[in-house]
């Protein structure tokens, strides 16, 4: 009745179909890990952990015995002392605007006091599509899902995936992550997202507002998620349509996530989502 | 017993992709290091041995990227069909193919993974970048691809002849 070439293509079509319902059902980018995925991630990730160490391990060797120990030394040391300064001076500017403004709310103390895991990123997305990294800290750490990760410079990203010993973090540069934050001048709210080309998209900020190249981004803790107050990048570029009621705002991030190696998990933070059963 | 040296080969390659190669930025835009494999266990092994493969490794992929689930099984389902259904026409094992074989899994694999993202993504708009990657892919795919499916092919050589040796002094 029918001929084989038609069967086939009916079969490819339909297969094609199933495929992407499949896809569709399976999209669980934000559900928790279940057995067999933690089994998985268990399998890789030793191997994962152990080759970075030993790639750390042999860089470490290079730089600091064998090309200019004690300028390699110095340099780590005035990197960290940098890193804290720079922390600490965005830190104490948010708390003079805050105390400027009279915020007597804004519990700032509390929110850099939350305890925090130090966790070691053990690999990258095997993908250039997505930003992902996994670190060597999970559920039996006090790892939940929906915890920041952040650094000293920034935020880097959110708790995704839990399994027993690692998770996976969605980084800011990711398409798919969302940090709600606000300009440090001016306090104009909008969303940050990710972009392809590892920048930053300050959408939904408001034409009427004032932004200029320069301005500092950081978050506004109204998510839920990232504590208020973490630098997130600079505004690079400003662009204002002539209809819409939003500006176009480029972030470049000041975490450099080409070199991310140690994490920051802040724990307890209020309500982290529970991982699905 | 074959499965193991196909699991080893796999491990191997993702972690040399997830943790080796992020440190060189000349392999930035490198494509994905189990695409050769997949095809190559598509082209010249038998379809058990190759669905089990994909089934793992495609699952094991999918577990570690930041991909919907069930992208990476996706990939390497369509890929070992595309080859299975070319190989009734086509001699893709032949020496001036191969470039183009793997160039050609690897621009597939890209096109699935912005379709996907195409899907769940809205307003996703193509980029430069975007067609930046997948040229760069391709090109890296040209030059390098066929070096690795003559280093699975001679490694499997190595493997059968190693295991026979075995099994015939047990015998």
């Amino acid at each position: 009745m029918f001929s084989k070439k038609m069967v086939m293509i009916v079969g490819v079509i339909a297969m094609m179909a199933v495929n992407i319902i499949l896809l569709s059902v399976f999209n669980r980018r934000y559900i928790s890990y279940y057995r067999p995925g933690r089994i998985a991630v268990s399998v890789i990730a030793p191997f994962q952990k152990a080759s970075s160490k030993s790639i750390r391990f042999l860089r470490d060797i290079w730089y600091h015995y064998f090309f200019l120990v004690h300028v390699a030394e110095e340099n780590d040391t005035l990197k960290k002392t940098l890193d804290k300064s720079f922390e600490k001076n965005i830190r104490y500017k948010e708390i003079q605007l805050s105390n400027s403004r009279l915020r007597s709310l804004l519990d700032f103390k509390k929110t850099m006091t939350d305890p925090v895991l130090s966790a070691e990123v053990i690999g990258t997305d095997p993908s250039p599509w997505f930003k992902t990294v996994l670190i060597d800290k999970g559920k039996e750490d006090g790892v939940r899902r929906g915890m920041a990760v952040v650094v000293p410079k920034g935020i880097a990203g959110q708790i995704t995936e839990v399994s027993s010993h690692y998770s996976k973090v969605l980084l800011i540069i990711d398409p798919n992550s969302a940090v709600d934050a606000l300009v440090q001048n001016d306090r104009s709210r909008g969303i940050i997202k990710g972009d392809a080309a590892g920048a930053l998209i300050f959408k939904y900020v408001l034409r009427k507002h004032d932004i200029s190249v320069g301005d500092i981004v950081v978050s506004s803790g109204l998510d839920g998620v990232f504590p208020k107050g973490l630098v997130l990048g600079q505004v690079s570029d400003v662009f204002k349509p002539k209809a819409g009621i939003f500006q176009e705002v480029t972030v470049r991030p000041y975490v450099d996530f080409e070199k991310l190696e140690e994490v920051l998990v802040v724990l307890n933070r209020k309500k982290p989502i529970e991982p699905s059963k | 017993m074959k499965h193991f040296l196909n699991i080893f080969i796999g491990l191997f390659l993702i972690v040399i992709q997830t943790t080796v190669m992020p440190h060189i930025p000349i392999f930035e835009r490198f494509y994905d290091l189990l695409t050769p494999l997949v095809l190559y266990l598509s082209i010249f092994r038998p379809v058990r041995e190759t669905t089990v493969i994909i089934f793992i490794f495609g699952f094991l992929m999918d577990n570690i990227s930041g991909g919907p689930f069930g992208l990476y099984l996706t990939v390497y389902f369509w890929l070992f069909l595309s080859v299975r259904w070319a190989i009734t026409f086509l001699h893709v094992g032949d020496s001036f193919l191969l470039p183009f074989v793997v160039a050609v899994g690897v621009l597939m694999e890209n096109l699935i993974f912005i379709g996907a993202d195409a899907m769940f993504e809205q307003n996703l708009q193509i980029s430069q970048i975007m067609i930046n990657t997948v040229v760069v892919q391709v090109l890296w795919a040209i030059f390098t691809g066929p070096f690795f499916l003559m280093l699975f092919n001679y490694s499997h050589r190595r493997w059968d002849r190693w295991t026979k040796k075995i099994f015939a002094q047990k015998s």
